[in-house]
């Protein structure tokens, strides 16, 4: 079990979480609107956790419940005055929002504990160790020691996190209102002409990505126990972007694989230490030019759903 | 109930400039009612405000008794009104069979929970958008056709049907084609008239923009003229074909009387 180390489970912690915060992004872009307000919205949903699970001492599913409902009620408040814009002018605004909530989170320090953040959150996996332990659970049983007990048990409550979140809205885009989102980003006004009412699908995607990265930044902060407003930066944003945009925003998978591409890909280089920026910028740089449309697209889907059914029949 | 849809007093201006003014007519239902007119004479903008694209600067479009401008596209597609447009708008990265099945969002309800947990409501209802979108494509000429293909790569006549197909998804009861034969050959020309008769035998009354003149005057059983944003004659076939205005406005006038 010396492979299943701390470190290698946190990596795969990040690339969970990350991968949740690229379907959040998916989700706005379905329909159309570009939203870099995510790590904003992820703000919310791990303060939200954070507090009330230190300062109010609720479970933790509790809180990440009202984190992600709160983020997306917030999603709805600002989904609604951005309708008016679009492509950049829409990007511009919910990075505005962005970071008008971090300078809220640095400033509004009886809340929030300002710039330093909010610390000793308990974290998902000693929470049920300790359950565990109370009942007379020992990690040895499973020859596993205890921060490995607590690695794992992260881990596999992110991945089934994402299992979920990525299955939900697979099921969506296939379903009457995942038509009516693609209706819209393709034309908006044939797609009206044809009996959608696009400003409610619209408020709703924006609203369902909001609750999403809010849903991300929960788990984020039961699962790092640490949050500061650091953590979700302009930076933080773009991040998520491009997860999208490497990946490929045309289907559900793209940024999934794009985050999970480019969060494992710093770690894999360490050996080249700062070099390795170099080689992720290049990398963005070579995607742009030779496919801009990202890794997964749907035309390469339906090809490898075309393969499995060959070898099927 | 004898009108359909009636349009009073409908102006349209861009800035300063008036694109329609005072328009008024009535479509009977079961009609089939040609809009002729030179390019720019305002038969498409028209379409536009019907459709609530834009709002009309003055003037109201009563749809069976009830005033419709003002409403959301979406609710007018709902109560029964629906397009096609002159430069085709399919959504060209999705499936054909896609296309006609967004078509039947307005006459279905399946919302978020109902979709991602299948519930089996939600799968009849699915089963039942695939049926009818069959139908369609069968009634559009379009059943030989790869339905899981892109709709993009269909030939620029079929992408017309799929239109059509889309349009009739909705249930409609008026039906707004815009130019549904430009740029077509006459044996194109001559399916999509049979199309257009079949469309309204089902019911539909249809309201036509097209400059091809023999399609016109054989397919609509009544003509309004547009010109400069005016509606300069309303009729059969037959009487706008020797109406003199009309004329004029296709030809020019007759020398001697062009600078009165």
């Amino acid at each position: 079990m010396e492979w299943l180390n701390p470190y290698h489970l946190q990596v795969a912690s990040f690339v969970l979480i990350n991968a949740i915060l690229g379907v959040s992004i998916y989700i706005t872009l379905s329909t159309g609107q570009l939203s870099l307000g995510n790590a904003g919205f992820m703000s919310i949903g791990a303060y939200t956790a954070a507090l009330l699970s230190t300062q109010h001492h609720l479970p933790i599913p509790v809180g990440i419940l009202a984190g992600s409902l709160l983020a997306g009620v917030a999603g709805v408040l600002v989904g609604i005055p951005s309708l008016r814009l679009t492509g950049v002018y829409l990007a511009i605004a919910t990075l505005g929002f962005g970071e008008v909530l971090r300078a809220v989170l640095i400033n509004w320090e009886s809340l929030t504990g300002g710039a330093v953040g909010v610390a000793a959150i308990p974290q998902m996996g000693r929470v049920i160790l300790a359950w565990a332990g109370d009942r007379g659970f020992s990690p040895e049983s499973l020859g596993l020691q205890g921060n490995q007990f607590i690695s794992l048990a992260v881990f596999l409550i992110l991945l089934l996190s994402t299992i979920l979140s990525v299955a939900f809205f697979l099921r969506l885009s296939r379903s009457r209102v995942g038509r009516a989102y693609s209706a819209i980003r393709l034309d908006e006004s044939a797609a009206a002409a044809a009996g959608i009412p696009i400003t409610y699908y619209k408020v709703m995607a924006f609203s369902q990505g909001a609750l999403l990265s809010g849903f991300a930044g929960a788990l984020f902060a039961h699962s790092t126990s640490f949050v500061s407003p650091g953590d979700f930066t302009y930076h933080r944003a773009v991040e998520i972007l491009v997860f999208a945009v490497f990946g490929g925003s045309e289907h559900i998978f793209g940024p999934v694989f794009g985050a999970a591409f480019l969060t494992v890909m710093p770690e894999a280089l360490r050996f080249v230490s700062e070099y390795r920026y170099i080689l992720y910028g290049i990398l963005l740089v070579l995607m742009m030019t030779f496919r801009p449309q990202g890794v997964i697209d749907p035309p390469l889907m339906r090809a490898v759903r075309r393969m499995r059914k060959g070898r099927t029949e | 109930m004898t009108t359909l849809l009636s349009l009073k007093g409908i102006e349209k201006s861009f800035g300063g400039l008036a694109a329609l003014s005072g328009i008024s007519f009535d479509v009977r239902p079961g009609e089939i009612v040609g809009v002729i007119g030179p390019n720019g004479a305002g038969k498409t903008t028209l379409f536009n405000v019907i459709t609530a694209v834009f709002p009309p600067t003055a003037g109201e479009v009563e749809f069976d008794g009830e005033r419709i401008s003002g409403l959301p596209s979406h609710a007018i597609t709902r109560r029964g009104v629906t397009r096609t447009f002159q430069n085709i708008r399919l959504f060209s990265a999705m499936t054909v069979e896609e296309n006609v099945m967004v078509g039947r969002h307005c006459r279905t309800g399946s919302g978020v929970w109902r979709g991602v947990l299948g519930t089996p409501g939600q799968r009849r209802e699915e089963a039942g958008i695939r049926r009818k979108t069959a139908e369609l494509l069968d009634l559009v000429g379009l059943s030989g056709v790869d339905r899981e293909g892109i709709a993009g790569s269909l030939p620029y006549g079929h992408q017309r049907r799929l239109e059509i197909a889309r349009a009739l998804a909705a249930e409609p009861r008026l039906l707004l084609l815009d130019e549904p034969v430009a740029g077509m050959n006459d044996a194109e020309t001559q399916d999509v008239f049979g199309l257009i008769k079949r469309v309204q035998s089902l019911g539909v009354t249809i309201l036509l923009i097209e400059h091809d003149m023999s399609l016109v005057m054989k397919a609509c059983d009544r003509l309004v003229v547009f010109n400069f944003g005016r509606k300069i004659a309303e009729g059969t076939p037959a009487r706008i074909r020797d109406d003199p205005q009309v004329i004029e406005a296709y030809l020019g006038a007759a020398e001697g009387t062009a600078d009165a």
